[in-house]
């Protein structure tokens, strides 16, 4: 029990720590990256003076720790601003009307739009998940079992084709196949649960191969260990050595590989696969902001992506070492 | 040899198992090559047999087919194993896994990792009770297994059976696993090498629980050791394997007294001697002190999982004192766990001391920095045991000599291969070796190359970190010569750590014996064979596998139970808890040991005299005077 | 030559456990038949990407009007020199698609090379170091790993016109945190070998310990791993040109030739399928060598003789 407090205490700790260098990175970043989004927000007609004063207005011209500071501030009392460029009634506005001056008023909470868009993201990852585990578990598990044989070997390749397809064209492919030429699926935006099945299958190609790969390595290695052989000679059947004992050891090094690669490869397929599919998600969201220069989505994005990878992470670790006694924390 | 020798005691009852003609290969690249071959043996219900062989006689190959274990690239090309009136050899798998666990239970050399390593050892064993006597309530089984656990002598087993395979010692995981093999009943125990990986006293432990055991529950038990010493506490036929083939085989005592294969008597001379040796024990050279260690503490913090942000300290060195004089062997020796490793790496200046002085001519270690402390390495180095991991693959055997020469800057290239080349001849490797890899090269010879490197820097004072230990007896013979020459020619001091104690034996002028962080006992070699002063020190020679007269029995001073935890070190004596002397003023005073150099010491309070005495040989295999 | 003479000395029982571990590595992989199809169709490839421009009578950039939508030669319509067909631009596709190959396979490389540097310097260092040089640097990693590739790429070559350097500055600044973690774990538990011990008692020098002596003995494996990379960071390239964040137009790439195809996906798929196909058979060799070497790696050393 105490373990346990001073695990998540000493995570949650070091976590927000995580969480605010990211946001201070991404803030910097969008500061000292070329590209004015007053320019955008105001459209490009806009005499310089006025330019100047909005962007004082909005705190842009003062040193970035400043503004840095007004902004966490602004975070910790639940504040996530509001977007540069979106009007309240969604879409973005930009362009000439705002030319005498920029009213935030107008503009979008950031809360609100990641509320509309986070759901749908959510349902789309969800759906990629299952469809992965679907694909892997199956493969993996005979290729870890029969290592050597031919399972093994349809792993491998599976795995090793699978992981060449980039998601872009697969996402074209998908849609011209499933989509465009003979209609079992629709594809691009978002109108229905069915939209969401190719973008899903579309992430399921990209992850499965790590998950086949990683499967069958940590399966075949607990069945090379020596507590394996020790447990047939000492009475007990394969079948109960393989569901009690090697699925719960390698299942150790599925969580680490889970919480450092699989999550950051799922956030970023969803980014792409969003793009791909017009898929009204938070991908989406953030990569029409980050061309429009909307720095407030954008920030908070960055917060909500890290966040959510230091508490997968934390979470991943406290499951292994729970099972795994020996691992350090 | 008669092959098939049935015991007059056994007579009465039919084999309970026999092996006719077993041959077993392994499937390489090079083509099929024999591991066994022609392997006949009969074992007797309630008896013991013992099988002895060195490594690479195929005797865990062996062991392994006797429970039909043998798997790819291994394959068993002709005889059979005849069990109950049944080839187990030919026996479907569904119908073999019906006999392993239940009538034929199987241990092996390594308990750590034997059980799976992530679920609690009593639950692993409850499992496997669970499976073999299926009608045991969940709570009759959990009670079984507490109460089998206690009965092996492992302490506090309610808690134990919670706890996990890695919190177990080797001597502990042994015995769960004696637990776990015996708790179904079987008829046959096949135990390989079960005492190989543990400290002397351990396997002096399991080997006497097995044989209570044996007798308790009427089991027959094959014994396989690669120690005769062992072997032939325990078993009462012996099997003599060499190179795949039986050479011998008759009871123990015809055995070791007449032994009638070649094979066999070069295993008996190979034996360690302790008492009946007969060179002559080394005195010191000098007066002059080259190491001085005094008062030396090292403590390390470790996590403590029970309390929040807290760290609990584990104490590895509890004040160390000795001194070493010139030209002199002294050796260090105790079991794993009793800080032997922590103080080599003080004295090698990998890690300072938490308190205490080492001083090497007078000189503080711990506090030298920079050029002082290279300039300190090179009259002053480490030898370490494993003679793979401590020279790099990748580069050529002069190479590695000159590395110490090359970082120490010392002379130009023609000068360095000049030098390295002179080390070489004088540890005896061929020129020709200068520009290989050390591919292919045998553990001696590499040992010898990590002692060239270390010569190279022509340092005054040596440690030898079990730097003899991964070799076999004849080439630990040589490299002893070697040391010995090296010392007249170049006056090295050594300094032996080591858990060997027939080496001691035979080098060393002066011994301290290390427990529980401590040094217990420091005495010169021949007080410290023949009128040991302190308890742990006479139960560690009794344990010692030796088949030769023995000033102290093992039943005697046989040592109960585990050291205790260096985290949590009692008060008094901190050798009490296991002392088949400790009385009274033990719990509350520990024992200091003297300082003074020259002098026999030992932390006890007992004195000598009060100790059993030591038992004088008899004629027949006595050492010299 | 050295280690035969060597061997040949000495009892045939020895164990080989320090025969060079590469060596045992890549002879492990070369046994598997896959590493061999893998390799050649991946030595034919970049054999047709050398020749190509002198076997294909047409370039790259060339527009041809009247040769536009020509599909591949195997379809109905189709034309010589036009092995795969031409797009909107009446370019020849195949062409284009070995010059993306190249673009890509270049930029794959480099970055892979800067980050396998970079991230091992530093975790080697880290893991060697220990206590809290170790700590900051392997919470630096976390907060890398914890900023999405995509969002990263898009923040900094979004506005700029981006250049086959940005590029590979953005790939090696998502990736290498990956490199520090792994040969961090590694020399961590190096660090306690007896070498590295002995290294130290005969003097050596941190710096010395770490470049002569724990980083020829470690990154040999970690490198086979990053050929699997290689083909990562091709498909990253192919991203980034199909955002439109990548080598911009008239540089062929893979993203870009995609992307421009998707409008005529109806009438003239082959524009986006093609190239396609040609990346994934590319990819697919690499992933496969990549993959075996893996294995062999992990049968290496974790025991296999």
């Amino acid at each position: 029990m105490a373990f346990a407090i001073e695990f998540f205490l000493r995570r949650i700790g070091q976590g927000l720590v995580i969480v605010l260098l990211v946001a201070f990175v991404i803030f910097t970043l969008l500061r000292i990256v070329p590209g004015d989004p007053i320019r955008i927000i105001l459209g490009p007609m806009t005499p310089a003076s006025v330019l100047e004063e909005t962007a004082k207005n909005l705190g842009l011209r003062d040193p970035i720790l400043v503004q840095f500071g007004r902004f966490v501030t602004q975070v910790a009392s639940g504040d996530l601003g509001r977007s540069f460029i979106r009007g309240v009634q969604g879409g973005s506005t930009g362009g000439s009307q705002d030319s005498a001056g920029f009213d935030p008023e107008s503009r979008a909470s950031v809360a609100e739009l990641i509320g509309t868009a986070l759901p749908y993201s959510l349902q789309l990852a969800a759906l990629g998940i299952a469809f992965t585990l679907l694909v892997s578990v199956p493969i993996g598990l005979a290729a870890g079992l029969r290592s050597g044989h031919w399972p093994d070997r349809l792993g491998l390749y599976v795995s090793s084709f699978l992981v060449s397809l980039p998601n872009i064209w697969v996402g074209v492919v998908l849609i011209f196949l499933l989509s465009a030429k003979t209609g079992l699926l629709p594809a691009i935006g978002y109108k229905g649960f069915a939209y969401t099945i190719i973008p899903a299958m579309v992430l399921a190609i990209e992850l499965s191969p790590v998950l086949i790969r990683a499967i069958s390595v940590s399966v075949a290695a607990n069945l090379g260990e020596t507590y394996f052989d020790v447990g047939l000679v000492r009475g007990l059947s394969r079948r109960v050595m393989i569901a009690k004992h090697v699925l719960r050891n390698a299942a150790v090094p599925l969580f680490n590989l889970f919480g450092a690669q699989m999550i950051g490869m799922l956030l970023g397929g969803l980014f792409v696969v969003e793009y791909i599919f017009s898929y009204p998600g938070l991908g989406m969201l953030t990569i029409n902001a980050v061309f429009q220069r909307d720095f407030p989505i954008i920030q908070a994005v960055a917060i909500l992506a890290s966040g959510a990878l230091v508490a997968i992470n934390m979470l991943v670790d406290f499951a292994s070492t729970t099972i795994d006694r020996r691992l350090k924390f | 040899m008669g092959k098939i020798i049935t015991l007059p005691a056994a007579t009465s009852a039919e084999p309970l198992m026999a092996v006719r003609g077993l041959s077993v290969a392994i499937d390489s690249a090079a083509g099929e090559r024999q591991l066994l071959s022609d392997i006949d043996l009969t074992v007797n219900a309630r008896s013991v047999l013992g099988i002895i062989g060195e490594s690479g006689s195929g005797k865990t190959i062996l062991s392994r087919a006797l429970v039909n274990w043998v798997r790819q690239p291994l394959k068993v090309t002709g005889g059979s194993v005849r069990y109950g009136g049944r080839d187990l050899l030919t026996l479907p798998e569904a119908e073999m896994a019906r006999l392993r666990g239940r009538e034929i239970a199987y241990i092996g050399a390594n308990p750590t990792s034997a059980l799976d390593p992530t679920v609690p050892v009593g639950h692993q064993i409850l499992e496997k009770l669970r499976t073999v006597s299926p009608q045991l309530s969940r709570e009759a089984a959990r009670r079984r297994v507490i109460e089998t656990l206690d009965a092996v002598r492992i302490p506090s087993p309610a808690q134990r059976f919670d706890e996990y395979p890695f919190q177990f010692s080797g001597g502990m995981m042994q015995r769960a696993l004696i637990v776990d093999a015996l708790v179904s009943d079987p008829k046959l125990l096949i135990a390989d090498n079960i005492t190989q990986p543990l400290d002397v006293t351990v396997a002096a432990q399991i080997l006497r629980l097995l044989r209570d055991l044996q007798k308790d529950f009427d089991t027959a038990v094959v014994f396989i050791s690669s120690s005769l010493g062992i072997v032939s506490e325990i078993a009462d036929d012996l099997i003599v394997l060499d190179r795949g083939r039986v050479v011998e085989h008759s009871p123990v005592s015809d055995l070791l007294q007449k032994p009638q294969h070649a094979y066999s008597r070069e295993l008996i001379a190979k034996v360690p001697k302790l008492w009946s040796i007969g060179a002559t024990i080394p005195r010191p050279s000098s007066a002059d002190v080259v190491l001085d260690v005094r008062d030396v503490e090292k403590n390390y913090e470790v996590r403590d999982r029970k309390a929040i942000f807290a760290h609990r300290k584990v104490k590895a060195v509890r004040g160390v004192s000795f001194t070493v004089r010139r030209g002199e062997n002294f050796g260090i020796i105790g079991e794993s766990g009793c800080g032997k490793s922590t103080l080599s790496r003080l004295l090698s200046c990998l890690e300072a001391p938490n308190s205490g002085k080492i001083l090497f001519e007078g000189q503080d270690i711990a506090t030298l920095r920079g050029t002082d402390l290279l300039a300190l390495r090179r009259r002053f180095q480490l030898l370490l045991q494993d003679p793979y991991n401590a020279i790099a693959a990748h580069c050529s055997i002069g190479r590695t000599i000159a590395e110490p020469l090359l970082i120490h800057g010392l002379g130009s290239r023609s000068e360095i291969e000049a030098k390295v080349k002179a080390v070489m001849a004088e540890v005896g490797l061929p020129e020709t070796l200068y520009d290989q890899l050390p591919v292919g090269l045998s553990a001696g010879q590499r040992q010898r190359v990590n002692i060239a490197r270390a010569l190279v820097l022509e340092p005054e004072l040596l440690i030898l970190d079990e730097t003899l230990s991964a070799l076999d007896q004849v080439e630990q013979a040589k490299l002893l010569d070697l040391f010995e020459t090296l010392q007249a020619r170049r006056g090295i001091t050594y300094v032996y750590i080591s858990h060997d104690l027939a080496m001691v034996r035979r080098v060393c002028a002066w011994i301290a014996v290390m427990y529980l962080g401590r040094i217990v006992e420091l005495a010169d070699n021949e007080t410290m064979f023949e009128r040991s002063a302190h308890p742990y020190t006479r139960a560690l020679l009794s344990a010692v596998p030796t088949v030769e007269h023995k000033p102290y029995r093992m039943q005697t001073y046989l040592l109960e139970g585990e050291p205790p935890d260096p985290i949590d070190i009692p008060p008094g004596c901190s050798f009490r808890t296991r002392c088949p002397f400790a009385f009274d003023r033990c719990a509350i005073d520990d024992p200091v040991r003297g300082a003074d150099i020259g002098v026999n010491t030992s932390a006890c309070h007992l004195r000598a005299d009060s100790l059993p005495p030591a038992e004088a040989p008899s004629a027949s295999n006595g050492a010299p005077a | 030559m050295n280690s035969t003479t060597a061997q040949a000395t000495l009892p045939k029982s020895q164990p080989t456990r320090s025969r060079g571990v590469t060596a045992r590595i890549l002879r492990r992989a070369w046994s598997y038949t896959e590493m061999r199809v893998a390799a050649l169709v991946f030595l034919a490839l970049a054999l047709l990407t050398l020749l190509g421009p002198f076997i294909i009578d047409a370039s790259a950039t060339k527009m041809n009007v009247t040769d536009k939508f020509l599909p591949p030669i195997f379809m109905e319509g189709g034309k010589l020199p036009h092995f795969l067909g031409t797009d909107q631009l009446g370019r020849d596709l195949l062409l284009r698609s070995l010059i993306g190959l190249r673009n890509a396979f270049a930029i794959g490389v480099v970055s892979v090379v800067g980050m396998f540097i970079i991230g091992c310097a530093v975790g080697i260092y880290a893991g060697y170091r220990g206590g809290w040089v170790d700590v900051i640097l392997m919470r630096l990693t976390d907060v890398q790993m914890s900023i999405p590739v995509v969002i990263l790429a898009i923040t900094i070559l979004g506005m700029s016109r981006p250049s086959p350097a940005s590029v590979i500055a953005v790939l090696i600044l998502a990736s290498w945190p990956v490199y520090a973690r792994v040969s961090r774990g590694v020399t961590l538990s190096e660090r306690q070998k007896e070498y590295v011990r002995a290294a130290k008692i005969l003097g050596a020098s941190d710096l010395r310990i770490m470049v002569r002596h724990i980083a020829p003995s470690i990154l040999p494996p970690i490198a086979f791993v990053a050929v699997l990379d290689v083909a990562r960071m091709m498909i990253f390239e192919a991203i980034f040109g199909f955002i439109g964040i990548g080598i911009q137009p008239p540089t062929p790439t893979f993203g870009t030739i995609i992307s421009s195809g998707t409008q005529y996906l109806l009438n003239a798929w082959w524009i986006t399928i093609v190239p396609g196909v040609l990346l994934a058979l590319a990819l697919s060799s690499l992933n496969l060598m990549g993959g075996v070497l893996e294995r062999a790696r992990n049968q290496i050393l974790q025991g296999g003789a």
